[in-house]
Formats: structure tokens, C-alpha cells, sequence
């Protein structure tokens, strides 16, 4: 080995080191709120309102004294703080958080299904079937990608009003079960990339259309699939506009609606409570986020971007 | 290694989807269908308010729903209810009854998104409201909503900060320039310049449009349906409201005053925490000042004035109502009148009004009414609500985009220093964009009415 | 003949569920809210047909012009610092081990999927000017305090554009899959050309990747022109109407002033600028994009 290799391995190390740094430095940055979060939801009212950057906060005890963090008493006393927060959030008057997280549910699983489901077919349609007009239609799809969604807000409104579907869970289901367009743009590169010899051979064996996309491309596309569930998931999930407009009775609110609604009270709930909801809201997210991370951080995108 | 952890994912996701739907579909009942008694109407009704309010609003509601077996009212506190009350009407998804504000009425009968309260039976009696929320209950010669409670703003002060800076707690300030006077002795700075406690501020800034209406301003001239927000009374209330950081300088004062966000009617609220020594507020704060400062001494007296409006016979304010309507496309019309018709006697009223610590609505007051009230100052706000100089907003459907503007102007005010022009010029544009601006929503309105109320609209 | 017609109808059937939402749910309301945006249209009373009106009105609008202002702010900061923030990062994840990588990855994707309510109230309490992180690591780094981020108008938009900065999730991934596919070949030989790590960033790696930095600055830009939830959660538009936003003022105008023949014509302006900003940035972009010849 050269010193001149030394060196530059000797730099490579070095600019390593400051490459880790800087992205610890990021990653701190981008965990931060979301940790700030939890450390607000696990404190009482009174000591939720401290400045400085210490996520615990200082507990007394009853003669005024502060405990110290290493004492079995300071944390059966946070845990306590805690428990009482979120007990508070889950079973308070005036809000019904059990319901919302069970309306979420309902919303965002069939919308799950449903998305699948239309976008398969038809990206099946536009990947693997031949006809005229497909690359028309096509570019239309991809088109829509690029409408911004709120203006169509008051239209749409007025048009799932004359329907009567106001106050329902169909105007906030329809939509991904029509095939989002990203959905479908996703699984059409996906079906592309499967050779079309298993379709032919397929086909000899009496498969219909419907046949060869059960068999053959759905057993194939499965990651793909089950990317798009989670983005539809995910979205379904996190969706505020839809709730916000379409979903009226307490007995419907989902999360992120009762979140915002909880937060918009007169009087102002507490921030330890807003965060404790908070925290409830994104805790099914993050979940399945933590389990299938892999699906969003691989894969995603480099799909969309092959033209 | 990778298998294991790809089975385990697996397992755990299918686990998880499957107590997902197990939840989704578990019948469980929401927890606010649990407490209806079988066999009676449900009648939803929507509230802004929460916390205590919303309690003392229910035990009043627990009094209806025992006093009759026909009916159930059910509230519920919505968040930025006069927006969301909209969505529903729009949406043909209403609740029965919706808790709105005094404001929102005229918008209400001229869109037809309420049902006039005449066309039930029996008809309510309008008489035994005081003159001015007879006036804010009604539009166009019909009434569109019973009243809840109301309130009239006066000005809280800390007794015991004036007694300690030498002031006499007594004789709180009656006119502008005696407020400026107060204010200033009661402003303390720490040694580095940092504003400590203030004397007073026009926080919290839910009124921008009340200060002109002390300046001798009135908003809207209904009888030509024009827009007065450019006028001498005008220009000179917001003038003061800018001399109010110019004094205390902008950033020291515009941080005190943000550093109350969401601690309003708490703990932390700038008045009760003794950091501001006077306060425009409603007399709900006595409930406030009850469970977070018992020990404040304070006392209330009507807004000041500007000087040569001062009369202490009759004081000037502003008369605001929060006010429950039957909106269009309710499931249960006659039973919500119902509930309305309860709501609009003398008792019931008096009961919310003892509870929210607020003023009754109604001309007669009973006996015991004031011995018993938690506000020890109420009268000052009733006095303010009969006298013949209490103003109510701009009966107008527009009045929301105006009220969004003014607070563009308060802020102007109270933010804005000129740089090429001097202070008033600026000011004065400003003012003058917001008035031929409403003025151009105005007449606007107006066109739409007589396009409907001429051939081929609905009369 | 007969074999293509049924090949179209068969592509049309499997393609109908797209087909039906896009006639049901974007032109059937996009040809309705056209119809609207020239009629004055209250809460519940049938449309009157008022021609232009409510274009002129618009003129004459100051929210209008306040809420454009903001939104075309907004979109330039969240466009240019998302873009550029998450080619930073892609090429710090890119250099970093793989293992460091991943779970950097892991943690900076994670905001991403978190939803907007909690993200507002998170950040609520990151800017508030007493207790906020922000303003305590200011603190902790020297400073006498920070300015009330949110209640102050001059920096109450600048918030939300840098807010908005940590949902960077997607455009990271476009920006990553970029990186990782600029040929090695290429920057080896521009090693030997003795271009440092810098120069190899500036004149090979960039113009590679200028196709993905383009779609990232585009995808940003479409989407910080709807900006909705933070404004209407954390601000409500406030102070000043600093932070109104377009999107804002429709669902104002429609559902808060009950004006939705007015929300519609908004709505149709804020479609067509979206058109042309979008045309725009692809034309002006496009000469500084180089799409590899294969």
C-alpha cells in the first residue's frame, strides 16, 4: 500500500466520520418533534408548560422537594402521569376517542381493499392488454397526477351532497376505490416487468383475463400490491380534507377529524392532553410503518420514476 | 436469519390486520348513544363550548330531558363550530339544534340555512327579551334563534395592583385617557429591559372590531347599507391600539401578548396570573378568576370611552349572544323547537346565566338573581347591556368577511410602523382598502337579494 | 375489425374503475364546478347565473391577493427547500454505511406517514415561543430567546414553509434511487480526471440526477400549491392573514362565508395556475435537465 493510498483512505475515513455526524445531526432533527411529543404526553398539566430542551420533566414529591431521576419514586410517579393522561384522553367527556380510532378503521380498510382491488384491474388493463386508445387514456391518468385535488373540493361536495352520501363513509371510500391514479401507474410499471410468455402460456391452459391476473401477475406483484395498500393505508389514514367535509356526527368523527376538533375547542384542552391525542392518532401509522418500512423505503420510488 | 424476521413480520402484520378488522367491526356502541333512555326522540345538538361551560350547559339539558318523555337532546362540542355547522347545513347532514353565535343569524335566514322560530307554535314570547337581544336574535323582521346567553365586555382590573402603585382600587378608569394613565404606572420591567407585567394590553384579540365602537364608531350605517370603517372614530381607536406596543416597544410587547397563546381562562391567563393588570373581558372570567386565582382581588367596571363619549349613566359596549337555531334539513324540527321553547325561559336562562356567570338575556330578573350570581361585578355588565348606548355587530350576512378584515386592520395597528409614509396616511389606506372592500361585499349582497326577491327568484 | 373492437371494449372494462372515478370524481365536478363558477351559488339555494361576476370580484379581493401571495411564497420555499433538502440528505445517506444509513433513513422517512393533524400539533408546540424546542435550543445555543414563530406575522408563513421541510420522505427516495444509479463508470472517470468529491457532485452526479431533481421540485411545487391543514389547524390563517392560504380561502369562501359559486371560480384560478407554474417550471427547468440518451 502507497502512502499516497494511506492518505486517501486515511481522508475517506475522515469524510465518513463527518458524514455520520451530519446525518446524526439530521436524523436528531427530524426525531425531535415527534419525541418532544411523546415526552409533552407523558408529563402533568402543571409541568407540561416548561421551557428547556430536558424531555422528563422535574417531579416534586409532596413536601415540594424534587425527586431524583434515579429514584424508583420518579418514575412510578411519570409512569403514573402518564397512565392518568392517556386514560384521560381515551375516556374524557366531550371526546370519544375509542370510536374514532374504530371509525379510522372503517375507513381505511375498505378503502384498502378497494384500492387493491380497481387498481389491479386496472393496471392490468393498461399494462398487459393490447387495445386502442390505451396510451390515450393513459397519458389522461397521468395528467391527473398533477391536478391539485382541492379544486375539486366544493364540486365534489356538492356532487356526494346531491347523492346524499354527506355524513357516510362513501364519499371518503369511493375515491381509492376507483383506482388512484398512482396506484395504478405503480402497479402498470410493475406488471410491465413480467415477461409475457407466462400470460401466453397461461392463456393455453384456458385462463381467461381474469384468471391470468389471479394467477399468474397478482402471485408476482406482491410487493408491489402490498405497497399500495400501504400507501393507501396510510393515506386513508391520514386523511383531513375528506373527514373534515363529509363526516358531520360525533358517532363518525375519525381520528384525525376528533384530533383537530379536540385541539379547535374553546377552551383550550391542556398540551399534555392534545399530545397524549396525539400520540394516539399516529400510533396505528407508525406501527405498521415500523413493520413494512421496508415497502416505503425500498422500492417506492424508484418504480415511478422508470419514464 | 432474514426468514425468521420476514415470518415473524409477516405473523405480526397479519395479526395486527386482523385485530384491525376485529376492531373495525367489534359492535361496540359510541359513547354517546349509551346514555339515550329507549323510546325517545334524539335530538343532536352541536355547542362551542367545552369544558365547565359544556357542563353547566348539560345539567340544564338533564333538567329538560327529565321534564318530558318525548324527547332526548344530546350535545356535543364542536371546535370551529361556525364553519362545521355550515359543512353540515350545506351537506343536508345537520344535528337538530346548533349553538351559533349572535353574528352568524343574519348569513343563516338570508341563505335559508335556518328555520324561523315564527313558524313554530306556540310563538315564543319576543317581549320578554331586552330590546337590543331581541334585536340580535332577529333579521329581517323575524326570529331566526332563541338566545343561550350573552354578554357585554367591561374592563377587569386588579385592585390590588392599583392599591399597591398607588392608585385608589375604587375608581377604576372611565375614559381612554384614563386608562392610558392607569396603565402605565401599573407597567413593570425587569433590569434588562424585559417587560415583567404590563398594565394593559387588547388582548386576547377576539374583538378587533370593539375598538371603534368605543371610539364612537359604528361599523355599518344599515339604514344606507354602507361600510363606515374609515371615519375620524375609527382611524383614532386604532391610532390608540398602535400606541399601546409603540409605548412598551413592538417585539417587548408583541411577545408578551403571544406569550399567552392557549393560556387564556387558565392558570397561565395574563389577568388571573396578576402579569396583566387590566383586561377587556365577559363576565365569565369571575368563573375563571374562581378556580385559578382565588385569591385575586379584581374588580369591573365598563369599558372606557374615549373622552367626550363619557357618560356614566350610560355606558357604551358591545352586545354580543351565543344563540341556538333549528337548522334547515333537521330531522326533528318540532322537537328541537322543543328544546328551544325550555331554553327561552326566564329559569333556564337564569340558570345557565348563574352558572356561566354571565348576564341574563331577559328583561325581568328575578329576585334572588343577583345576591346569588358568582360575578360580584354582573351588574356593570347589565348595566352596559340596557343602556340605550349598547351597540350589536353589523346585521349583515357579510359580517364574517368583515370581521376577518378588521383583523387584518387590528394588526396592521398594531404591527404596522410606516416607513415611507407617515403612520396615519398608512393607517388611513388601510382602513379605507377594508371599508370599500366590505362596501364591494355589501353591495354585492345586496344585488343577490333583489335578484331573488325579483321574477323567477325565490321571494 | 371485429377482434379490435372487443379488445377495447375488454381494455375499457378492466380499466372502468379508473374510468368511472375520473368521469364521477375529477371532469363530471370539474365541468360542474365550471358551471358554478359563473352562477352565485349560496348554501342551499339553487345557482343564479351571474356570468363573470365572480372573476371581477377577485379583482378587487384583498384576501384573494393576500391568500395568492402566500401560497406562491409558500410554494417557492417548501419547492426549493424540499428539493434541495432532500438531495442533502440523499447524498448523506448515500455516503454513510449502510447500516447508519437505514436507520437514518428509517427515522427522517417516518414524518412522512405521520398525519397532518399530528404533525400540527406537534410543531405547535415546537414553535410556541416559551416552551418550544425551537425556541429553548435557541436558548441553549446562546441566544436571548426566539420570536413567537406562529403569532407573529413576519415570520408566521416562514414556519410553515420550514415546518413543511420535514415531510421529505418521497422526493428523498426519488433522490436516493438517483443517486444510486449514476454510473460508477462516470465518476471514476472523472476521479482520474482529478475532479474532487465536490467537483464530482457539481458537474457528474447532478446533471445524472437532474431528472429526479426536477420531478421532486415539481411534485413539491403541485403539492404546496394546495397547502390546506397547517394554515387552518395551527394558525387559522392568522396573524394578519399571514398564513392564509389559497386552499384555505376556498374552504372559507365556500363553507365559512357560504359563498361556493365564488369558492368555484377560486378554485378554477388556482387550477390554472398550478397549469401554467407547473409548464412553466418544466419548460425553464427543462434546459437544465439532461434525460440520458439509451
Amino acid at each position: 500500500m502507497s502512502a499516497d493510498d494511506g492518505n486517501r483512505g486515511a481522508r475517506a475515513g475522515r469524510g465518513r466520520l463527518w458524514v455520520c455526524a451530519a446525518l446524526a445531526f439530521v436524523t436528531a432533527a427530524y426525531a425531535a418533534p415527534l419525541l418532544n411529543m411523546v415526552a409533552v404526553s407523558l408529563r402533568q398539566a402543571s409541568s407540561a408548560a416548561t421551557p428547556g430542551l430536558d424531555p422528563l420533566p422535574m417531579i416534586r414529591d409532596a413536601s415540594g422537594r424534587s425527586l431524583a431521576r434515579t429514584s424508583a419514586a420518579y418514575w412510578s410517579t411519570l409512569g403514573l402521569d402518564a397512565a392518568r393522561n392517556y386514560r384521560d384522553v381515551w375516556s374524557g367527556p366531550g371526546s370519544d376517542f375509542p370510536t374514532y380510532l374504530r371509525n379510522s378503521m372503517l375507513v381505511a380498510l375498505p378503502s384498502v381493499a378497494g384500492a387493491v382491488v380497481s387498481s389491479c384491474l386496472a393496471a392490468y388493463g393498461f399494462a398487459r392488454l393490447r387495445w386502442r386508445g390505451r396510451e390515450v387514456l393513459f397519458l389522461i391518468l397521468l395528467a391527473t397526477l398533477m391536478l391539485p385535488q382541492a379544486v375539486l373540493m366544493v364540486p365534489q361536495y356538492l356532487l356526494f351532497r346531491s347523492a346524499g352520501l354527506v355524513g357516510t363513509f362513501a364519499p371518503l371510500w369511493l375515491p381509492s376505490c376507483m383506482a388512484g391514479a398512482f396506484s395504478v401507474f405503480l402497479l402498470r410499471q410493475f406488471f410491465r416487468t413480467i415477461p409475457a410468455e407466462l400470460d401466453e402460456a397461461a392463456r393455453i391452459d384456458g385462463c381467461s383475463h381474469l384468471g391470468i391476473l389471479w394467477r399468474v401477475i397478482v402471485p408476482l406483484s406482491r410487493p408491489a400490491i402490498a405497497l399500495v395498500a400501504l400507501l393507501q393505508f396510510v393515506a386513508s389514514w391520514n386523511d383531513f380534507l375528506g373527514p373534515l367535509l363529509y363526516l358531520n356526527h360525533q358517532d363518525r368523527y375519525t381520528l384525525t377529524l376528533g384530533l383537530h376538533l379536540y385541539l379547535a375547542q374553546q377552551n383550550q384542552v391542556p398540551w399534555n392532553l392534545v399530545m397524549a391525542a396525539s400520540a394516539i392518532t399516529m400510533a396505528p401509522v407508525v406501527v405498521v410503518y415500523a413493520f413494512s418500512r421496508r415497502f416505503f423505503t425500498e422500492g417506492a420510488a424508484t418504480q415511478g420514476l422508470k419514464e | 436469519m432474514g426468514w425468521d424476521r420476514d415470518q415473524s413480520r409477516r405473523a405480526f402484520l397479519g395479526a395486527a390486520g386482523a385485530a384491525a378488522i376485529g376492531g373495525a367491526i367489534w359492535p361496540r356502541v359510541p359513547r354517546s348513544r349509551v346514555m339515550v333512555p329507549p323510546g325517545r326522540v334524539v335530538l343532536d345538538y352541536w355547542e362551542k363550548w367545552s369544558g365547565t361551560e359544556l357542563d353547566s350547559l348539560q345539567r340544564v339539558i338533564d333538567r329538560f330531558n327529565a321534564s318530558q318523555d318525548r324527547s332526548f337532546v344530546r350535545v356535543l362540542p364542536v371546535g370551529d363550530l361556525t364553519t362545521k355547522a355550515l359543512v353540515a347545513i350545506a351537506g343536508g347532514d345537520p344535528p337538530d339544534l346548533l349553538g351559533m353565535l349572535s353574528y352568524s343569524v343574519p348569513l343563516l335566514a338570508e341563505t335559508g340555512a335556518a328555520i324561523p322560530l315564527d313558524r313554530f307554535s306556540p310563538a315564543l314570547d319576543t317581549g320578554a327579551y331586552l330590546p337590543a337581544v331581541r334585536a340580535l336574535l332577529s333579521y329581517g323582521g323575524r326570529q331566526w334563534a332563541g338566545v343561550t346567553s350573552v354578554y357585554a365586555l367591561a374592563l377587569y382590573y386588579n385592585r390590588a395592583m392599583f392599591a399597591q402603585a398607588g392608585l385608589d382600587p375604587d375608581r377604576p378608569p372611565r375614559t381612554i385617557s384614563e386608562l392610558d394613565a392607569c396603565a402605565a404606572r401599573l407597567d413593570i420591567r425587569s433590569a434588562d429591559g424585559r417587560l415583567e407585567r404590563c398594565g394593559f394590553l387588547q388582548v386576547p384579540v377576539w374583538w378587533p372590531y370593539f375598538w371603534p365602537i368605543m371610539f364612537g364608531g359604528v361599523l355599518y350605517d344599515s339604514a344606507r347599507d354602507r361600510a363606515v370603517f374609515a371615519d375620524e372614530a375609527t382611524v383614532r381607536a386604532y391610532e390608540w391600539v398602535a400606541s399601546y406596543p409603540d409605548r412598551l416597544g413592538l417585539s417587548e410587547a408583541s411577545g408578551f401578548a403571544s406569550s399567552f397563546e392557549r393560556s387564556y381562562h387558565s392558570v397561565g391567563d395574563p389577568f388571573l396570573s396578576g402579569r396583566l393588570g387590566m383586561i377587556v373581558q365577559g363576565p365569565w372570567i369571575a368563573n375563571f378568576a374562581r378556580a385559578c386565582a382565588p385569591e385575586l382581588d379584581y374588580g369591573a367596571a365598563p369599558v372606557p370611552v374615549v373622552d367626550d363619549l363619557l357618560d356614566p349613566t350610560e355606558p357604551t359596549g358591545l352586545l354580543e349572544a351565543d344563540v341556538i337555531v333549528i337548522p334547515r334539513g333537521c330531522p326533528h324540527p318540532d322537537e328541537a323547537f322543543e328544546f328551544v321553547r325550555f331554553m327561552q325561559q326566564q329559569e333556564t336562562q337564569e340558570a345557565l346565566a348563574l352558572a356561566h356567570a354571565k348576564s341574563s338575556p331577559m328583561a325581568d330578573v328575578s329576585p334572588g338573581f343577583h345576591a346569588r350570581h358568582p360575578n360580584r361585578s354582573i351588574r356593570v355588565h347589565d348595566e352596559v347591556m340596557r343602556s340605550p348606548r349598547v351597540r350589536i355587530l353589523p346585521q349583515t350576512r357579510i359580517w364574517k368577511s368583515y370581521a376577518d378584515r378588521t383583523l387584518g386592520a387590528f394588526q396592521h395597528a398594531w404591527g404596522g410602523g410606516g416607513l415611507r409614509e407617515s403612520r396615519r396616511d398608512r393607517l388611513l389606506r388601510v382602513l379605507r382598502g377594508v371599508e370599500s372592500e366590505v362596501q364591494g361585499m355589501l353591495d354585492h349582497a345586496a344585488r343577490l337579494r333583489s335578484r331573488r326577491a325579483g321574477p323567477g327568484g325565490r321571494a | 375489425m371485429n377482434g379490435s373492437a372487443r379488445a377495447v371494449g375488454r381494455g375499457l372494462l378492466f380499466i372502468s374503475p379508473w374510468l368511472a372515478g375520473f368521469c364521477g370524481l375529477t371532469l363530471g365536478p370539474a365541468l360542474l364546478s365550471a358551471w358554478y363558477s359563473l352562477t352565485d351559488t349560496t348554501l342551499l339555494d339553487p345557482p343564479v347565473y351571474t356570468g363573470l361576476s365572480n372573476f371581477r370580484r377577485m379583482w378587487s379581493d384583498s384576501l384573494f391577493w393576500i391568500a395568492l401571495r402566500n401560497t406562491l411564497v409558500f410554494a417557492a420555499m417548501n419547492s426549493i427547500g424540499v428539493t434541495a433538502g432532500s438531495l442533502g440528505v440523499a447524498v448523506l445517506l448515500h455516503r454513510a454505511p449502510a447500516r447508519v444509513a437505514a436507520l437514518a433513513r428509517a427515522v427522517i422517512f417516518l414524518p412522512t406517514v405521520v398525519p397532518v393533524v399530528t404533525a400540527c400539533a406537534c410543531w405547535m408546540w415546537v414553535f410556541n415561543p416559551r416552551f418550544g424546542i425551537l425556541n429553548s435550543a435557541l436558548t441553549a445555543a446562546g441566544a436571548t430567546g426566539g420570536p413567537d414563530w406562529l403569532g407573529d406575522s413576519r415570520f408566521a408563513l416562514a414556519s410553515l414553509g420550514f415546518m413543511s421541510v420535514w415531510v421529505i420522505g418521497s422526493p428523498l427516495l426519488v433522490a436516493g434511487a438517483a443517486l444510486r444509479e449514476v454510473p460508477r463508470s462516470l465518476l471514476e472517470a472523472a476521479a482520474i480526471d482529478g475532479l474532487g468529491s465536490g467537483g464530482r457532485l457539481w458537474h457528474v452526479t447532478l446533471p445524472a440526477i437532474s431528472p429526479a431533481l426536477m420531478f421532486n421540485g415539481l411534485m413539491a411545487l403541485i403539492w404546496s400549491l394546495q397547502l390546506f391543514g397547517p394554515p387552518l389547524i395551527m394558525t387559522r390563517g392568522g396573524p394578519e392573514h399571514a398564513t392564509l392560504s389559497y386552499s384555505m380561502y376556498v374552504y372559507l369562501c365556500a363553507f365559512s362565508y357560504g359563498d361556493m359559486g365564488y369558492a368555484c371560480a377560486l378554485a378554477w384560478v388556482q387550477l390554472a395556475l398550478t397549469l401554467a407554474l407547473s409548464a412553466a417550471v418544466l419548460v425553464v427547468g427543462g434546459r437544465f435537465v439532461r434525460y440520458r440518451t439509451t
